[in-house]
């Protein structure tokens, strides 16, 4: 790739490109992502959307705030298991809408360090009383 | 507390660039497309389905930890390294190292990172920081993907450092304990990129390689159809583009960098071929960088019929095509 070819703009997000010089070497140049430079929009527009949406699942019962979140996070069942300390089939018992009232505070918080948020924001948003 | 003297450098990866920066420290002189091309860094897998992700994933490097292993057992560098059961004994460790001047490399969950932009705060239990300082209760962190050294709360640190699920670190740390005065470059070069040659075609497992590339051409037709909704299916293909060019690959998914590493080799060993095998790989990464920006530009208009993915299932063909043939002639070049 020809240096010219590297070069986006984004302040927020630099990148480090290996690209081919005027004189023929190839070194590195530091750049802004091309992704961020001309799609970050469109990212921040899904999140939205998916977060809208999952959270009208939460409201119609067919979820609850744990699978929220763990979509929104992008893990599955087993990562999420592996990253709470628990076993699958808990987990996957946890998952039942209709079980969120039984889950232990103790799980509730472990669930709270791998989303990386506080154990209130997840009651919160259970009941939709967080936007 | 801080390290002396620790020359902040943004790079291209995460583990080659932690490891090229931990080196010039201890005073070796050696670039990060050599640390990658020495350590066969360059690679390809492909991920239908496994347990730890949410959706089909592909891989251009090889293994984490894999880098820092190949280059010591070429270059003779010792590393110190150690992983940690307990949070509070890594974090002691960490700390007595920089009460020491000493730079340690540590493994991190990004995701816990707090400097990093929401949008590139993902669960990849693979990142590699260098802590260079601390006080109070911030360390003072040189992350390569940064253009200058970062603060990262202690608590942060300890939560990504001690993360659990797949490849979960451990609290991980190393740092160089012996760095030679010199080392047979030629020896190292040939070793690193015959095995870079051996895992790229034939390593016998379907989903690696040059196979791993065919197998995503085959597969990538079935992503539609395993997507939740169009804007997730959007938001897989856009992070092709992320996989390729973003997430520390030095653009076209780590061959623009291995390109620039068979250039200076061409010079170290004075073998003129590698030279333009170097420009050659250039040309194969242009073709990567044209899928993924192609990747992009679909995912963004939401141009997600069958007959885009049979085009970007050709464009991955040609891909394992080109790379295979490529890869064929670098092993008789080296040998």
């Amino acid at each position: 790739m020809k240096e010219k070819d590297g070069i986006s703009d984004c302040p927020e997000q630099q990148v480090i490109l290996y690209v081919e010089k005027e004189d023929g070497k190839y070194e590195a140049i530091q750049t802004g992502s091309y992704i961020s430079a001309n799609y970050l929009d469109d990212y921040f527009l899904k999140r939205a959307n998916l977060e809208k949406a999952l959270g009208e699942k939460i409201g119609r019962g067919e979820i609850n705030a744990i699978e929220y979140y763990m979509i929104l996070e992008d893990l599955t069942l087993s990562e999420l298991a592996a990253r709470a300390g628990m076993m699958k089939w808990i987990v996957r018992r946890h998952l039942k809408p209709g079980n969120f009232s039984k889950i232990s505070e103790s799980a509730i918080k472990k669930y709270s360090v791998v989303f990386n948020i506080t154990a209130d924001e997840i009651l919160k948003r259970q009941s939709g009383k967080r936007n | 507390m801080k390290v002396e003297n620790y020359q902040h450098k943004m790079a291209a990866h995460c583990e080659s660039g932690s490891i090229t920066s931990l080196l010039n420290h201890s005073g070796m002189k050696i670039t990060e497309p050599m640390v990658f091309g020495i350590s066969s860094g360059i690679f390809f897998g492909y991920f239908h389905k496994m347990k730890s992700f949410a959706f089909p994933t592909f891989i251009v490097r090889n293994k984490p930890g894999q880098m820092r292993k190949n280059l010591s057992r070429r270059t003779g560098v010792k590393f110190y390294t150690r992983d940690f059961k307990n949070p509070g004994a890594g974090q002691e460790a960490l700390d007595m190292l920089i009460s020491k001047g000493i730079p340690a490399a540590t493994q991190v969950d990004m995701f816990y990172l707090d400097y990093v932009p929401s949008w590139e705060r993902v669960h990849i239990n693979v990142h590699f920081l260098v802590a260079i300082g601390k006080e109070g209760d911030v360390y003072k962190v040189s992350d390569s993907y940064f253009p200058d050294p970062v603060d990262l709360p202690v608590e942060s640190m300890n939560k990504g450092r001690f993360a659990q699920g797949s490849m979960s670190p451990k609290g991980f740390l190393f740092y160089p304990e012996y760095v030679p005065q010199s080392f047979d470059y030629e020896k190292a070069i040939r070793r690193g990129i015959k095995k870079a040659c051996f895992n790229m075609l034939s390593i016998p497992i379907p989903f690696l390689g040059i196979k791993g590339i065919r197998l995503f051409a085959k597969k990538i037709t079935e992503w539609p159809a395993m997507a939740r909704d169009t804007e997730h299916l959007s938001h897989e293909v856009m992070k092709i583009n992320i996989l390729l060019e973003d997430q520390g690959t030095g653009g076209a998914g780590f061959r623009f960098m291995y390109a620039t590493f068979l250039q200076q080799a061409s010079d170290i060993i004075n073998k003129p071929e590698l030279k333009d095998l170097a420009k050659e790989l250039m040309e194969i990464g242009d073709g990567w960088r044209e899928f993924s920006l192609f990747a992009a530009k679909i995912g963004k208009n939401r141009d997600l019929g069958a007959e885009k993915f049979k085009q970007m299932s050709d464009f991955l063909y040609q891909r394992a095509e080109k790379e295979e043939d490529f890869f064929k002639r670098l092993s008789k070049t080296i040998n």
